[in-house]
């Protein structure tokens, strides 16, 4: 197809070629076309089939308000063609057909409309229920939009930005340039979002003059030249916006183009004041086959020829109901385009201007005449139109029907802000009517079609903008408002909806393929608002997000119930107002994880690293899951865990009691310099939150360990349960202050012997004990004598600097003795078999301090101190039937149910905590948490597995610990 | 979360950096004499009014103060209100 290549508003460069495939078939386009444009100039004018009809769609808005326009583009599937840009060497192809867009197998069902009214899937497909498996299946292989590969991975970069603006201005119109450049002018930061890759809005592909012989694009142009030389301006060009919300945040999503860094990314804007220039949308005319291929909008048609060469057909009839229309059925009768006739809805109040143009060029010229059906079985043949004053009806052939009612402000990121819309009968839109805080409108959004008016109302937006940040600039907003208001208010529109129909065939929503007839059947069934008829007949539901129903919905309701159209309000908009891509609201997935002042001199060959909760740690030490090594070396000789993930915090000030015994089940008056306090926390239901070590080093000076997991909650816990109390402590987290080393097994006294500068015998320093001395000649360190493991054991406390030569300290000091690391599996599983416990390992949200059996910490001599879970631990001290902490011994040996199995008779009575074969003990043992009556010794447990086939494990409840009962092994 | 919360040590900071307490309900009552239906109350049940609410607010990605703001429930906007606030509308 030859293009126009001599107009001055061409976005394509005619003689750069670039080749890409449709549907298999080597096709080409140019540069600066979009995938959808590339596609009309090679000749396919059949782009898609519908959702449920599988009717033939084309091009329509050219701007993707809909999913006529919806491709497969290389792999991915629901790419909008329109917006997509051209690149060489792409691969397209369409969706939703069996066989071709042209040739679609299902074409047939368009007759079957009648067995498809408004809600069938709700209705008919649910008796017997059964049916609806087998329905839905079948309905979402015949009905949907595109199909992805499940293996399909998304390559390319996804990024994302974080913008404070003082003024954010939406659309890169006349209207937006102007409100940007009059904010930049007092010095303000402006952020200027443009869906398309250019500015200029509606101006932009247009030739006709101002009132001072500027042609509009040209006008456009000098304005998008103005804002690029604007230093305080950045300006998002192919940048839609995904949302707006309170205090003025806005989301956008932009796609990238040549030389970003990103192919598309999310971006975030707060600030300080918002400017809505997002001009209009066309508002569909509904009449019978008002989406036949060949039936387009006034700007597809136009920016079609004007942006991008393409002329929309060989000879066209205009329905219209702007002046909008009758400038570009002009103009393309200018560029050769046999016009039939241009009919409008509006009887009267057209641009005089343009009706002598139309006259000067012998187009006939029908006001107060509208389509009301288009003929043509694949694509637009002819259209029948008639007077609404019913005087008369015509035929026409043509090849293009430009089809139009009007305009649709597109008001969504106003009302998302929770401003307001009302219908305004003069322009017959819904308008902006009240505004949240510091948030302004300007330009064809509020009615204005004038050119000088929509650039007055952008600069004055610009300004009260200015002002919301603090520039005074009352002087020329006063002025501007007064100019304003000498200049053409807001052009009046038709209310007009649906041409005189039956709309069978009239399309409300295109993704939906809802028609007039289904709204109507959903009033007969009782639907009377909306926001219901939207959902329940599906219109404005699909990838469009409502942009083009969602004027035409509440007024076509209005209609058909007999309401004055004064009563109708739109549906609720919501984001993302454009189709978004997982990936991009994923970004770039770098693994956020903390690291160990020792990281590097853990990552050993054959060293499995895991991200546990924050931190990225070893679990295994070799391949050997059971950890058969590390767990002998501890139980027979000296192992060392990097356990620098533990919480740790100083507490301290005159009131750093008062919210111990606020936050600890225990009795922390009791503490004593020089020993270990091992206690718990639980929330107000009595269920057990965190355990840990307290310390005391001295008076109203504490020193605590929390679990990982909990570590970053632990401030927080303290300062909310005494919020009312005014307590005079302080709390800071040491966490990453403090490296730990635990040294365990038989040999780690001789081993820590080697490296402090004190005493360490098993008198002078017992277990439960905590010292402060130094390691290695000079490096200080807190120790505690502990037990999690089972075996002798100390806890040594390093400042983070100096973990790294602590480490090698401590691994030289054991080399002769065979000292090996050993990971988080192994301290699992000795814990495991000591019957210590992890709190969310075994224990759950309702698992209180008594059914773990930790009861004993809990002491009922402190009222005074209100503690966090004594009121509830006490009321449900006596409460039958709770699931209870049990420890099992696998009647096999050989077979460990896995974490979180099912414990089961007739139905299901709790679960496996943890399981693991034993080389210690060489049985299989674990925990549960089990109904009550199941937890006494000797009872028989049966385990469900997930693919089990029915085959249950058993096992008995035996006592703990399983290792060690006596406790020898610490307390040597 | 996308309003903005004033926190009283650094300022209006984005929704997301905090974390939401609960509404202002008092403190901790005493323990004696509470039946399992007053603690359950004061612990778990809440007012949920359509209007102004005070509640308690944790600058988690901050200053780690815990404070009440006043938020209108029906448009999720923090309201400033000076002298500790008005009755809640309910
Ligand atoms: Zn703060």
């Amino acid at each position: 197809m030859t293009r126009l290549s001599e107009l001055p508003t061409l976005r394509i460069d005619p003689y750069e070629e670039l080749r890409f495939e449709y549907d298999g078939r080597p096709l080409t386009g140019v540069a600066g076309d979009s995938v959808a444009t590339a596609m009309f100039a090679s000749g396919v004018r059949v782009f898609s089939r519908s959702l449920k009809y599988h009717r033939p769609r084309g091009l329509y808005s050219l701007d993707g308000e809909c999913a006529n326009a919806m491709m497969a583009v290389d792999g991915v599937p629901n790419a909008a063609a329109e917006t997509t840009p051209l690149a060489a060497g792409m691969r397209v192809g369409p969706q939703n057909v069996r066989g071709s867009a042209d040739h679609d197998r299902l074409g047939f069902l368009d007759m079957f409309d009648w067995a498809m009214p408004a809600g069938f899937y709700y209705r008919l497909m649910h008796k017997p229920a059964a049916m609806w498996p087998i329905a839905a299946e079948q309905i979402r292989k015949m009905a949907g939009l595109g199909e992805m590969e499940p293996d399909h991975r998304t390559v390319g970069r996804y990024t994302e930005t974080y913008l404070n603006a003082e003024v954010c201005v939406v659309g890169g119109g006349p209207a937006g340039m102007r409100a940007a450049l009059a904010a930049a002018q007092y010095g303000a930061r402006v952020v200027l979002l443009e869906r398309r890759p250019w500015l200029g809005g509606s101006f932009e592909h247009r030739l006709r003059s101002l009132d001072d012989g500027t042609p509009a694009y040209q006008r456009a142009r000098d304005l998008a030249a103005a804002v690029k030389a604007a230093d305080n301006i950045r300006v998002f060009a192919r940048t839609a916006l995904i949302g707006t919300y309170n205090d003025n945040l806005i989301t956008a999503v932009q796609r990238g183009a040549n030389g970003d860094d990103f192919d598309e990314r999310y971006v975030e804007i707060r600030a300080a004041s918002i400017v809505v220039a997002t001009g209009c949308i066309e508002r569909p005319l509904l009449f019978e086959n008002n989406e036949r291929p060949g039936v387009m909008q006034i700007g597809c048609a136009h920016r079609l020829a004007h942006t991008y060469g393409l002329l929309p057909g060989r000879t066209a009839v205009f329905s219209v109901g702007s002046d909008g229309g009758l400038e570009c059925a002009a103009d393309l009768a200018d560029h050769g385009v046999a016009i039939t006739c241009v009919a409008d809805c509006r009887p009267e109040g057209h641009d005089p201007e343009l009706v002598e143009a139309l006259r000067q060029r012998n187009v006939p010229f029908l006001a107060g005449w509208v389509a009301t059906a288009a003929h043509g079985r694949k694509k637009v043949r002819g259209v029948s139109l008639t007077a609404l004053d019913g005087t008369g009806t015509r035929d026409d052939s043509c090849d293009v029907l430009v089809a139009s009612a009007g305009r649709t402000p597109l008001a969504g990121p106003v009302t998302m802000a929770q401003g307001k819309l009302a219908y305004d009968s003069h322009t017959g839109c819904f308008l902006p009517a009240s505004l949240p805080a510091r948030l302004h409108v300007a330009g064809r959004l509020t009615g204005l079609e004038d050119p000088a008016a929509i650039e007055t109302s952008g600069h004055g937006a610009g300004l009260a903008a200015a002002a919301d940040c603090g520039r005074a600039v009352e002087t020329e907003l006063r002025e501007c408002d007064e100019r304003l208001g000498q200049l053409p208010g807001p052009a009046a529109g038709s209310g007009l909806v649906r041409s005189p129909t039956h709309g069978r065939k009239a399309f409300v929503c295109f993704d939906e393929d809802a028609t007039v007839k289904n709204v109507r059947q959903a009033i007969d069934q009782g639907f009377d608002v909306p926001e219901l008829i939207k959902r329940f007949a599906s219109v404005g539901t699909g990838p469009g997000q409502g942009g083009l129903p969602g004027h035409n919905l509440p007024m076509l309701v209005a209609e058909l119930r007999g309401m004055p159209p004064e009563s109708a309000s739109p549906t609720t908009m919501r984001a993302p107002m454009v189709p978004v891509s997982m990936a991009t609201l994923a970004g770039s997935s770098h693994d956020m994880c903390k690291r160990t002042p020792v990281h590097d001199s853990q990552k050993l060959p054959g060293a499995i690293m895991r991200r546990i909760g924050a931190w990225r740690r070893v679990r295994y030490f070799s391949d050997d899951l059971l950890c058969r090594a590390e767990v002998r070396n501890v139980r027979t000789n000296v192992g060392m865990l990097d356990g620098s993930s533990l919480g740790k915090f100083r507490l301290w000030g005159p009131d750093a009691l008062n919210a111990l015994q606020r936050i600890y089940v225990s009795d922390m008056a009791k503490l004593r310099p020089g020993r270990v306090k091992y206690s718990a926390m639980c929330n107000d239901d009595g269920c057990v939150v965190d355990d840990g070590i307290v310390i005391k080093r001295a008076d109203n000076e504490y020193y605590l360990t929390t679990s990982s997991g909990r570590a970053g909650q632990t401030v927080e816990w303290f300062r909310y349960h005494t919020r009312y109390d005014g307590w005079d402590f302080k709390m800071v987290n040491l966490t990453d202050a403090l490296g730990v080393i635990n040294l365990s097994g038989p040999n780690a006294r001789t081993v820590l012997e080697r490296v402090a500068d004190a005493r360490v015998s098993n008198d002078a320093f017992p277990f439960s004990g905590y010292r402060e001395f130094t390691l290695l000649g000079r490096v200080p360190a807190r120790v505690m004598r502990l037990g999690f493991v089972g075996e002798l054991s100390y806890e040594l406390h390093v400042p983070s600097s100096y973990m790294r030569a602590v480490w090698d300290g401590v691994a030289a000091a054991g080399t002769d003795l065979g000292i090996a690391n050993f990971g988080v599996e192994a301290q699992n599983i000795m814990r495991m078999e000591k019957g210590h416990l992890i709190v969310g390992s075994e224990s759950e949200q309702r698992t209180t301090l008594n059914d773990l059996g930790l009861g004993f910490l809990w002491s009922r001599n402190k009222p005074e101190a209100r503690t966090v879970g004594s009121v509830a631990l006490a009321q449900t001290l006596e409460q039958p039937d709770r699931l209870k902490l049990v420890g099992f011994r696998m009647d096999d040996p050989e077979h460990t149910p896995r974490d979180g199995s099912i414990v089961v008779d007739e139905r299901i009575r709790g679960w496996v905590c943890v399981a693991r074969n034993s080389d210690a003990l060489s049985q299989a043992v674990g925990m549960a948490l089990v109904d009550e009556p199941l937890s006494g010794e000797g009872t028989t447990l049966q385990i469900y597995e997930d693919g089990c086939g029915g085959n249950l494990a058993t096992a008995r409840v035996v006592p703990m610990p399983f290792y060690d009962p006596g406790g020898a092994r610490i307390r040597m | 979360m996308s309003f903005l919360i004033t926190c009283p040590t650094c300022g209006p900071r984005k929704g997301y950096e905090f974390r939401y307490g609960g509404e202002d309900k008092g403190p901790r009552p005493d323990e004696a004499g509470l039946t399992p239906e007053e603690w359950v109350e004061y612990v778990h049940m809440n007012r949920c009014v359509a209007g102004v609410s005070k509640e308690w607010w944790f600058h988690r990605d901050g200053c780690s103060a815990w404070f009440t703001i006043w938020r209108d429930t029906r448009t999720n906007l923090q309201v400033q209100v000076s002298n500790d606030g008005p009755e809640e509308q309910s």
